[in-house]
C-alpha cells in the first residue's frame, strides 16, 4: 500500500499595493504534514506523490523542440488560473512527452462566457473547471453579496438558471470537441444559518445541482467529468480551499488541490488505452483453497467461510469480461479437476466468459506464453494476478511486458483494494459492440486453427467455405469512436504506429480530401465486428493511406487484402501510397505487402495488386 | 548561505526561464523583464513551498530573498 503525504503550507502573507507592484511580505508561515486518508490506497492505489509548484515549472521548462505535435487545450474557468494552468500543462507534459502543450485561458470571473466564446471551436480539447462562485458569486468569497437567511431562497435558483446555461454551453461544445470537467470541488461556504456539522438546506440544493449536472453532462458525447470519489481521496476537501490565495490572488486552490486536480484533468485528456487480458491463477486467488487437496467441493469464495475477498475479485472478473477484457486461467491443477469444479460449483465469473483454461503442472510462464499466443496480444496489454510471489517472478521473468499482481489471499482489505486497481487499468469510457464479440471471434479462431490440423485441409479451402463477408463504410462525420480505438491500441497490423488524441484526430478527418475507411467482419464462424480501418487522403488520383491498422482477431481471412481492393476500386485510382514505419511490432504489415512481391513499402499500384493479390473470397459490401 | 543560495537559483530559474544563469542573483523587478504580477505570485507560493521559514521578508529582489531563507 503506498501512503501519500500531504503536505499543507499555512502560511499567510500580505499584498501592499497591487499584484503588479511585486511587493510581498512574508508575515508568517508554519510547515504541517499529515497523512491522507487510509482510503486513498483504496480508490487510485497508484497514487503519485505530489508534485511541487517548481517542479512543475521545471517540467515546462523542457519543451520538446519546435517541430513536434502541438497539444492545444482550452482552459476554461472562472478564476485565475495561475498555478492550476502550471500544474496541468505539466502533467499534460508527462503523459504527452513527445508534445508541445498550449494552454489557453479565458476572461477572469466569466466561466460560461468563456465557454460560450468557444462555440465555433472543432476538434478541440477543452478544460472546464466549475466553481461554486460560478454558480452565484455570493458562494465565493470575493464578493460580499450577503448570506442572510432571508436571501438563501434565490441562491437555489441562481445556481439553477446559472447551471442551465453552463449546460447549454457544454452542450454546443460537445461532440465537436473534448471536454474534461471538473465539477464543483471547493468546500461550500458558510453561507447558510446551520452550524457545520449539520446540512443546510441549500448544501442539498447545491449538491443536487452538481449531481444534476454531472447526470446530464455525462450523457454527452465527448464530456468526461472528474471523478468525485477519486478526487476526495487524492485530495481531501479540507485541504482544498486557500482563502489567503483567494482573497490574494484570485486563485482559491491549495497548491496539493491543484495539483492533484490538475492530475485527474490530464489523465483524462489522455484517455489512455486499458489493457486488455487478465490472466489469473485459480487457487487461493480465482478460490480459496487449493483444489488438488480439497477436491471441488473444498474451494470457497463466500460469506460462510469467510472468503468472499474471492468472490468479489470474481464479480470484478465477469464485470471485466462483460466489457470485453479477454479472461484466461493459467493454474498448476489437474485439468479434470478443474473442468469438475467449474462445472459442479458455478463461480461467479462462467467458464463461458474465459478463453483459454490452461491447467497443468509446468511453468506458469509457459502457460501464460500459451494464452497470450492464442489471444495474438502484445504482453505489454497484460495483467497477471497470482498469489505466489515465486510464480508472479518466474512469469515477469520470462514475460517482462506483462504487469504481475500479487493476490492478497489474507488480506480482505487488501483485495478489496486491488478491485479498484484492475477497475482502473482496464476501465474505458464506453462499451462498444465489438467488446462483446472479441472473446467468441477468438474462440472462432481458435476453432480454425484446429481445423487447420484436421485430415484434408487447407487454408485456401477454409477461405473458401468460410462465407466471409467485409462491410465497410465510409462516413466519416461523426467520425466512428471504434476507428479511433482501434488506431490507437494496434500494435501488429499497424501501418506506422502513428497515434491520435482525439482533438488530433478530429482535425485530421476536417481535412475535406481526408477519407476514413472502417471495415466490418463476419463469417459462419460468427461476427468479428469492426476490425479493420484505413484513413487517409484522395487527391489527383492516387489516394495516400495515412493510416492503416487491423485487429489481431481478424488475421489470415485476407481482409487487408480485401479492404485496398476496395479503396482503390472505390477512388478508382491507379496507385497507393503509403506512410509506412516500421514499428517493432508490425512485422505483419512487412508479410502482407511482401506477398505482393514488394520490397519497399511506400506505393503500390493497381497493376501490382492485381497481379499478386492471392485470390479474396470476401463479399465485400459498401454501407 | 551558499546552499540556500543554490536551492533559490533553482526557483527562479524556473520562474523566470529566459534569466541566464549568471544573472539570477542579481535579478530584480526592474532588471527582469518577466517579472510581472503573475511571476511574482509563482516566485512567492514557489518559494513558500519549497522553504520551511517563518519570518517576514520582502521577497523582492533575490538579493533580499536569500538572506530571509537563511535566517
Amino acid at each position: 500500500m503506498s501512503v501519500r503525504v500531504v503536505g499543507h503550507r499555512d502560511a499567510t502573507y500580505r499584498l501592499h499595493g497591487s499584484l503588479n507592484q511585486c511587493q510581498y511580505t512574508v508575515t508568517s508561515a508554519t510547515f504541517v504534514s499529515g497523512s491522507g486518508p487510509d482510503l486513498c490506497a483504496i480508490i487510485g492505489s497508484e497514487a503519485t506523490t505530489g508534485m511541487k509548484l517548481v517542479e512543475a515549472l521545471e517540467v515546462l521548462r523542457n519543451s520538446p523542440p519546435a517541430e513536434s505535435p502541438l497539444l492545444e487545450i482550452q482552459l476554461a474557468c472562472g478564476f485565475t488560473p495561475l498555478h492550476l494552468q502550471t500544474f496541468l500543462g505539466a502533467h499534460l507534459r508527462r503523459l504527452f512527452p513527445k508534445h508541445r502543450v498550449s494552454i489557453t485561458t479565458g476572461a477572469f470571473g466569466d466561466l460560461t462566457g468563456n465557454l460560450e466564446r468557444l462555440s465555433q471551436l472543432e476538434g478541440g480539447t477543452v478544460v472546464a473547471v466549475v466553481e461554486w462562485k460560478d454558480l452565484d458569486p455570493r458562494l465565493g468569497i470575493r464578493i460580499l453579496g450577503g448570506w442572510k437567511p432571508s436571501q438563501l431562497n434565490e441562491f437555489a435558483e441562481t445556481v439553477h438558471a446559472h447551471a442551465e446555461r453552463l449546460l447549454a454551453a457544454i452542450e454546443i461544445l460537445a461532440g465537436k470537441n473534448i471536454v474534461a470537467l471538473a465539477l464543483p470541488t471547493l468546500p461550500i461556504p458558510p453561507v447558510a444559518f446551520t452550524p457545520g456539522w449539520c446540512m443546510s438546506q441549500l448544501e442539498g440544493e447545491l449538491l443536487g445541482s452538481r449531481a444534476n449536472l454531472s447526470s446530464r453532462l455525462s450523457n454527452l458525447s465527448g464530456v468526461r467529468i472528474a471523478s468525485q470519489q477519486k478526487l476526495d481521496v487524492v485530495s481531501p476537501i479540507a485541504d482544498r480551499f486557500d482563502a489567503k490565495a483567494e482573497l490574494n490572488t484570485g486563485f482559491p486552490y491549495s497548491l496539493v488541490h491543484a495539483d492533484k486536480l490538475s492530475e485527474l484533468l490530464a489523465s483524462i485528456v489522455n484517455n489512455p488505452q486499458p489493457k486488455k487480458g487478465l490472466i489469473t491463477d485459480l487457487d487461493n486467488t480465482f478460490w480459496f483453497g487449493i483444489l488438488g487437496e480439497v477436491s471441488p467441493e473444498g474451494v470457497s469464495w463466500d460469506l460462510d467461510h469467510h472468503t468472499l475477498r474471492h468472490g468479489l475479485y470474481q464479480q470484478l472478473l465477469a464485470s471485466l469480461a462483460e466489457s470485453g477484457v479477454l479472461i484466461g486461467i493459467a493454474s498448476k491443477n489437474d485439468p479434470a479437476l478443474v473442468e469438475e469444479a467449474f462445472r459442479q460449483r458455478q463461480p461467479v465469473l462462467e467458464q463461458e466468459q474465459i478463453f483459454p483454461i490452461v491447467a497443468n503442472w509446468g511453468p506458469k510462464s509457459e502457460s501464460v506464453r500459451r494464452i497470450i499466443e492464442a489471444w495474438n496480444i502484445g504482453t505489454d496489454s497484460v495483467v497477471f494476478v497470482d498469489d505466489s510471489p515465486l510464480e508472479l517472478a518466474e512469469v515477469q521473468a520470462a514475460h517482462p511486458g506483462i504487469e504481475c499482481i500479487l493476490f492478497p489471499k489474507d488480506d480482505d482489505k487488501a483485495a478489496y483494494e486491488l478491485l479498484f486497481q484492475l477497475r482502473d487499468k482496464f476501465g474505458k469510457t464506453a462499451v462498444t459492440a465489438e467488446d462483446g464479440l472479441r472473446l467468441e471471434s477468438l474462440r472462432a479462431s481458435a476453432a480454425i486453427a484446429m481445423a487447420g490440423r484436421g485430415e484434408g485441409y487447407t487454408p485456401e479451402r477454409f477461405l473458401q467455405e468460410a462465407g466471409g463477408k467485409l462491410a465497410v463504410s465510409f462516413v466519416r462525420n461523426p467520425p466512428d469512436p471504434r476507428a479511433l480505438e482501434l488506431i490507437n491500441k494496434t500494435n501488429q497490423f499497424n501501418l506506422n504506429g502513428k497515434r491520435h488524441t482525439e482533438a488530433s484526430w478530429q482535425k485530421y478527418l476536417a481535412n475535406p480530401n481526408a477519407f476514413l475507411m472502417v471495415a466490418a467482419y463476419e463469417d459462419k464462424f460468427g461476427p468479428l465486428g469492426k476490425i479493420a480501418v484505413m484513413a487517409g487522403r484522395a487527391e489527383d488520383g492516387t489516394v495516400a493511406i495515412d493510416h492503416w491498422v487491423m485487429s489481431c482477431r481478424a488475421f489470415s481471412r485476407r481482409i487487408e487484402h480485401g479492404c485496398i481492393q476496395k479503396v482503390f476500386a472505390k477512388f478508382g485510382v491507379r496507385e497507393a501510397s503509403f506512410d509506412y514505419v516500421k514499428t517493432e511490432r508490425n512485422q505483419p504489415v512487412l508479410d502482407f505487402f511482401r506477398e505482393l512481391k514488394k520490397t519497399e513499402v511506400s506505393s503500390l499500384s493497381k497493376q501490382e495488386l492485381d497481379a499478386n493479390c492471392p485470390a479474396v473470397y470476401l463479399e465485400i459490401q459498401e454501407r | 548561505m551558499n546552499e540556500i543560495q543554490d536551492r533559490l537559483d533553482r526557483y527562479f530559474a524556473a520562474v523566470f526561464s529566459d534569466l541566464p544563469e549568471a544573472q539570477i542573483r542579481s535579478a530584480s523587478v526592474e532588471s527582469e523583464k518577466g517579472w510581472d504580477s503573475v511571476a511574482s505570485a509563482t516566485l512567492i507560493t514557489a518559494i513558500e513551498e519549497g522553504f520551511d521559514f517563518d519570518t517576514a521578508a520582502e521577497l523582492t529582489p533575490y538579493s533580499a530573498i536569500a538572506p530571509a531563507l537563511q535566517s
